[in-house]
């Protein structure tokens, strides 16, 4: 159906071999924990963000705070803002090969534009904040840790899973065609 | 062990950013490939619909899980030299349910939500806003959650939670997310009519590679125990073979029995005697103090204690030990030493009585060896003897105290010689030379100290700091005891020092050493021995100083306290020993000396309660931003860490370059 849908809209190459681009991501991976050290991440790139803009609003308030306040004044020099970076760059330019670059907002047709756009804000500020909770998203958490067998991040893994198929049937709608 | 940014420390330098980047990349072009860049896509599972994400995640999880683990077999990659994320249970579990409803509303996450911004989606710029402002929202929930995520048991691994082995637990794994491809496989065929992939060449291929990649692990562990000998003496390079021989020559690896005899007669708390024979004739007799280990465990059960203070290996005669100890130098053990002519040698030497010695025998030594007949051959009084278990036993407890806090004298006393035990004496060198607490190393704090972005006695930066860390011979899980005169800022100052480089094991003696020397305790005149050690610098920039940039930042936005701690007269401005006196406008002042009683034969700090009450009355809250400043930062080390670490205050901060920076810079004002 996706292959349909790339088909109708007329320009994007089909996706690659689910598993090749599985294979791919878990070397890109392996590389990160051989060369850096640690896994991948991005959730932590948003918040340094995150801490930046509040540190420029409220900069005493800040860094007066246990959590955003730790990162001290400087909280973009880190590395996990680079590789978040990096992931946009890398998205962009591959996108742009493939032809798969499009303006737009993705939902099913018969959906509200602004109502699709309030629940991805809702969706993020939830994976924001909850990223944070758990000091990691699907990339620093269910993938970086599970790879590494580390039981909390498996349990993360199952309860990402089990949230997710909870709340499923409540936003079934936003995909309808 | 290869060499990662995380394990040299250096995961903050430019190098590590530009990796960082070039890793980004390729994970964003991976995530892209994959049709990531897509809400559609990605919420598809959810409904059944297009499984991609869990083909696509569960390889990837699989391909680096096996790449990591060949790696920790061949012993590439250790929890040192890479970071792994701890288990916190109730973060963790709330915050992956939290986290999948999000994903599902979305249809995004974090990293794909990146790359769907790099495509053009306008749903993904808005998730990726409104994740900035939940990451903000969580740190102004911090202080209320922050119980959830205090329970760090630590990394913990999934094999060692079930109890089964890692090559076990990586099959199953394998197994089942194999099982899993074929579902998923499957149920793309009957929900919408596609999975070509389903009974395909390719996915049979790519789950027999899977399956049989998983299976070689139990083959590589169960090997990497048994042939670490003989790959360990393939790889032992022409230099320490010679270094050996050297060593051998010049008899540097040997003990004699009487040194021996009187090192374990005084507590020599830097010795570990091991004997190597078997556990019968260990049973049977051996000597006072010795642990039993067999030769096949000795390079794991003597791991803690690698290049640090004096093993001692013994068995009957001199073989054994000799051929263990070349076997644990070519490991790395490079302070393994020898009992000269073995227990026999010993008995011979300091255990026959004197009445059967052939030799003559001068009154001195008639008189040492009836000391050592007393002391070795005396029933061992309960609780005399060290644990014969290496491991832990040894190590101090610490679960009865606050740290970093403050330090009882009978705690230290009870606990000397204890291993990783530090006791850092800051008094002047002659009167450490004639007498310290024993085990003590001498510090200067002088030496912590210096000129630093043109502020003199400034705290040393963490580099420098770290340096001097390694060359004391202090590792990371030491807990370090600091022993300062009735000037207990000394103490207090190291403990910046601590603090800079996220040292929390450290403690400062109550009464410093006036205190033990009033009390009459042991003391000792010797110098410890001090092994190498490579202090790691501190992972995350720190957060408990300011500079008088921030602190003239904070004066224009009121609630932040400045508390001076100079004696009054200089807060005033009638003394001054600065370019201009007076004090930071709206400082307060609350003089260092106040919190201290001065007793005639030693200095303490004033009880808890006490000092509770007076910042009760000054400071409005637990959580009040405070920057705390004197002269040079000496004196506010002690206010800090009477705030801080005895009184539990969270806002505090240390401007370290104080009046000293302050008054000589003209464009800051003053009053």
């Amino acid at each position: 159906m996706d292959e349909n849908v790339n088909n109708r809209i007329g320009q994007g190459k089909p996706y690659m071999n689910p598993y090749l681009a599985g294979a791919l991501l878990g070397l890109t991976l392996l590389a990160s924990y051989l060369i850096l050290g640690a896994g991948l991440g991005a959730s932590s790139g948003l918040a340094r963000m995150g801490a930046y803009i509040e540190l420029a609003l409220a900069p005493a308030h800040t860094l007066a705070g246990k959590y955003f306040g730790s990162w001290g004044l400087r909280p973009l020099e880190y590395y996990l803002v680079f590789m978040m970076a990096g992931v946009f760059f890398g998205g962009l330019i591959s996108a742009l090969i493939a032809r798969r670059w499009e303006f737009k907002v993705e939902k099913g047709t018969q959906y509200a534009t602004k109502k699709r756009l309030l629940i991805a804000l809702v969706g993020g500020i939830l994976a924001g904040f909850a990223s944070r909770l758990a000091s990691g998203c699907t990339s620093g958490q269910a993938l970086s840790g599970s790879a590494a067998l580390l039981t909390g991040s498996l349990l993360f893994l199952i309860c990402v899973f089990a949230g997710g198929y909870a709340a499923a049937w409540f936003v079934r709608r936003q995909w309808d065609d | 062990m290869i060499n990662t940014f995380f394990g040299s420390g250096t995961l903050d330098a430019p190098a590590a950013f530009f990796a960082s980047l070039l890793i980004g990349i390729a994970f964003g072009v991976a995530l892209e490939r994959a049709g990531f860049g897509s809400s559609r896509r990605l919420s598809g599972i959810f409904y059944f619909r297009d499984m991609a994400v869990l083909k696509v995640m569960f390889t990837a999880v699989l391909v680096a899980m096996l790449g990591i683990s060949y790696a920790k077999a061949f012993g590439w990659v250790t929890t040192e030299n890479v970071y792994f994320l701890p288990t916190i249970y109730a973060a963790q579990i709330l915050g992956g349910l939290v986290f999948g409803v999000g994903f599902v509303m979305s249809g995004w996450c974090p990293g794909t939500g990146a790359v769907g911004l790099a495509s053009g989606k306008i749903d993904a710029l808005v998730f990726l806003l409104g994740a900035v402002g939940g990451s903000i929202l969580y740190n102004e929930a911090y202080p209320i959650l922050a119980p959830i995520t205090q329970g760090d048991h630590g990394i913990i691994f999934a094999y060692d939670s079930l109890g089964i082995s890692e090559a076990s637990f990586a099959f199953f794994f394998t197994l089942i997310a194999v099982g899993c491809f074929w579902g998923a496989e499957y149920i793309e065929k009957k929900r919408v009519g596609r999975g070509d992939l389903w009974g395909s060449t390719f996915l049979k291929a790519f789950s027999v590679i899977l399956l049989v990649g998983a299976f070689g692990l139990f083959t590589l562990t169960g090997q990497s125990k048994s042939s670490k000998g003989p790959f360990s003496a393939h790889t032992t390079s022409a230099k320490q073979e010679l270094e050996l021989l050297a060593n051998l020559q010049s008899g540097l690896d040997h003990i004699e029995p009487a040194e021996l005899a009187d090192r374990l007669l005084g507590g020599d708390p830097w010795m570990r005697l091991v004997d190597i024979r078997t556990p019968g004739e260990f049973g049977t007799f051996h000597i006072r103090s010795a642990v039993n280990v067999q030769p096949a465990d000795l390079p794991a059960t003597l791991a803690p204690h690698k290049n640090q203070g004096l093993i001692v290996l013994y068995s009957n005669g001199m073989t054994h030990p000799a051929q263990a100890r070349d076997s644990l130098f070519r490991l790395g053990f490079k302070n393994v030493y020898l009992l000269t002519d073995g227990l026999e040698g010993f008995m011979k030497t300091c255990l026959k009585p004197v009445s059967l010695r052939s030799e003559p025998v001068s009154p001195v030594l008639a008189a040492k060896i009836n000391a050592w007949r007393a002391f070795f051959l005396a029933p061992a009084k309960p609780g005399s003897e060290p644990a014969s278990t290496f491991k832990g036993s040894s190590a101090p407890d610490l679960s009865t105290l606050t740290i970093p806090g403050l330090l009882e004298t009978d705690w230290l006393n009870a606990n000397l010689g204890k291993e990783g035990l530090k006791i850092v004496d800051l008094r002047a060198q002659p009167e450490y030379n004639s007498g310290h607490i024993p085990g003590s190393l001498s510090l200067n704090i002088e030496s912590l100290r210096g000129l630093s972005q043109g502020v003199p006695s400034s705290l040393l930066p963490a580099t420098m700091l770290a340096e001097h860390f390694s060359m004391m011979g202090i590792r990371p899980d030491d807990f370090l005891v600091l022993v300062s005169t009735k000037k207990l800022q000394d103490a207090t100052l190291v403990g910046m020092a601590c603090e800079r480089l996220k040292h929390n094991r450290y403690a400062v003696l109550r009464g410093g050493f006036p205190k033990w020397q009033a009390e009459k305790r042991p003391l000792d005149m010797t110098l410890p021995p001090v092994g190498p050690s490579q202090y790691p610098l501190p992972k995350h920039p720190e957060t408990f100083t300011v500079t008088a940039r921030e602190v003239l930042t904070s004066l224009e936005k009121p609630g932040t306290l400045i508390i001076d701690v100079r004696p009054s007269d200089y807060f005033t401005g009638q003394k001054q020993d600065e370019a201009r006196g007076g004090h930071i406008p709206g400082a307060v002042n609350r003089p260092f000396s106040e919190d201290v009683t001065k007793g005639d034969s030693y200095s303490a700090f004033k009880p808890i309660d006490e000092l509770g009450k007076i910042y009760g009355k000054i400071i409005p809250s637990k959580e009040t931003p405070v920057i705390l400043h004197c002269r040079t930062g000496h004196q506010a080390s002690q206010t800090y860490f009477v705030l801080v670490r005895l009184l539990g205050y969270t806002g505090v901060k240390w401007y370290d370059g104080g009046w000293t920076e302050w008054a000589a810079r003209t464009e800051l004002p003053i009053e």
